[in-house]
């Protein structure tokens, strides 16, 4: 059944009014609806999804952790040769205290040696030495007593032939 | 019952010539699907333009109305007219957005929903004189003003009837309302539209 004549049992004056009614809103509506499915629609490109963003997000991240690791090792490696050199300077100072120390000891025997051999050896070197200067002084005073400046020299052969007088 | 002829048409034609593979079915499935959502998009994006008088809205409405369809398709039984199944889907997806709204009633939800000024602007271009077009606009406006004041249900069944055209046994079927209830809504409703063009006057 049409809906027209739904209204068919009203009064004609007021059928018709609603009737006319009834018909331009659903001319209306018609005109809308074709209107809004028949515009033209933006086709609006769909934003480029960036990528790059979490990418490079993800990048600096490695970069910093692998960085922060870096770090850390570095200074974890720098601390144990810094302990290292700590303990082997700790180990090498009484080493180097005790070889000071006991170095004197080693060393006096060798030094005394010589000392030693020469206190041992003076009495004898001393007689050697002894004759050795002896000789020494006369041939010196020999060769001194010989070497007559020029200017002494008629003296000196005066004293000569004085002595074999 | 289109479907369901057509479907064993199809079926009869190619048994006679070689099995209906499962993808054959679907493909007519589909075919059969696509032509209806020709032919009754419009109607449907009518209706809930009417109702929500927001293009984006009943445009969003409409897909998903047709989105259900397509994912129920093999339920629909043919018992009633793809019409009216289809309506019966979108005054529930009407239903459910004015329930979600409600239920969202801290959330601002921006409405593109015109007004009643705006929307009764929209008249087909008839040879008219300006006057029987002010005329025309004025009666449109008084009717928008009249189904604005009506109940969710009333509203419904008037616009199924008024500008859908469709018959009480459709509503009833759509709306799931029996037909005397429709037609008690559709007296209410007209009352009300009468009462707002004699109150004009």
């Amino acid at each position: 059944m049409n809906w027209r004549e739904d209204l068919a049992g009203e009064s004609p004056e007021k059928d018709f009014e609603l009737e006319q009614a009834l018909q331009h809103f659903k001319a209306s509506i018609d005109a809308w609806s074709n209107a809004a499915l028949s515009r033209p629609r933006m086709m609006t490109k769909a934003p480029v999804r960036q990528n790059w963003r979490p990418a490079a997000i993800w990048a600096l991240g490695c970069l910093l952790a692998a960085a922060s690791l870096t770090g850390a090792a570095y200074k974890m490696l720098h601390r144990q040769e810094m302990t290292k050199q700590a303990a082997q300077r700790s180990t090498e100072k009484p080493a180097a205290a005790a070889r000071s120390i006991a170095q004197p000891t080693n060393a006096l025997p060798e030094k005394k040696a010589p000392a030693a051999t020469v206190r041992k050896l003076s009495t004898g070197a001393q007689d050697n030495a002894g004759g050795q200067d002896e000789n020494l002084l006369a041939s010196v005073n020999k060769d001194v007593s010989q070497q007559i400046p020029a200017a002494m020299e008629p003296l000196a052969q005066l004293m000569d032939s004085n002595g074999a007088q | 019952m289109r479907r369901r002829e057509a479907s064993t048409k199809v079926m009869a034609a190619s048994t006679a010539v070689k099995p209906m593979t499962v993808e054959t079915a679907e493909e007519i499935a589909a075919e059969e699907f696509a032509r209806i959502v020709a032919s009754h998009r419009p109607q449907v994006f009518r209706f809930l333009l009417s109702s929500l008088r927001d293009v984006d809205l009943a445009e969003t409405l409409t897909q998903e109305c047709f989105l259900k369809a397509h994912r129920n398709w093999n339920q629909f039984r043919g018992e009633s007219s793809a019409m009216t199944w289809l309506m019966r889907i979108a005054i529930n997806l009407q239903k459910d957005h004015w329930r979600n709204r409600r239920m969202q009633f801290w959330r601002q939800t921006r409405t593109n929903a015109v007004d009643l000024d705006e929307a009764s602007e929209w008249l087909p271009n008839g040879e008219r004189s300006a006057e029987q077009q002010m005329l025309a606009r004025e009666q449109v406006a008084q009717v928008w003003q009249a189904v604005k004041g009506l109940s969710e249900r009333q509203r419904t069944v008037f616009l199924l009837r008024y500008v859908e055209e469709r018959e009480l046994s459709e509503i009833a079927e759509s709306t799931g309302l029996s037909e005397g209830t429709v037609k008690a809504h559709l007296s209410r409703a007209l009352g009300k539209v009468r009462t707002e063009l004699r109150g004009t006057r």
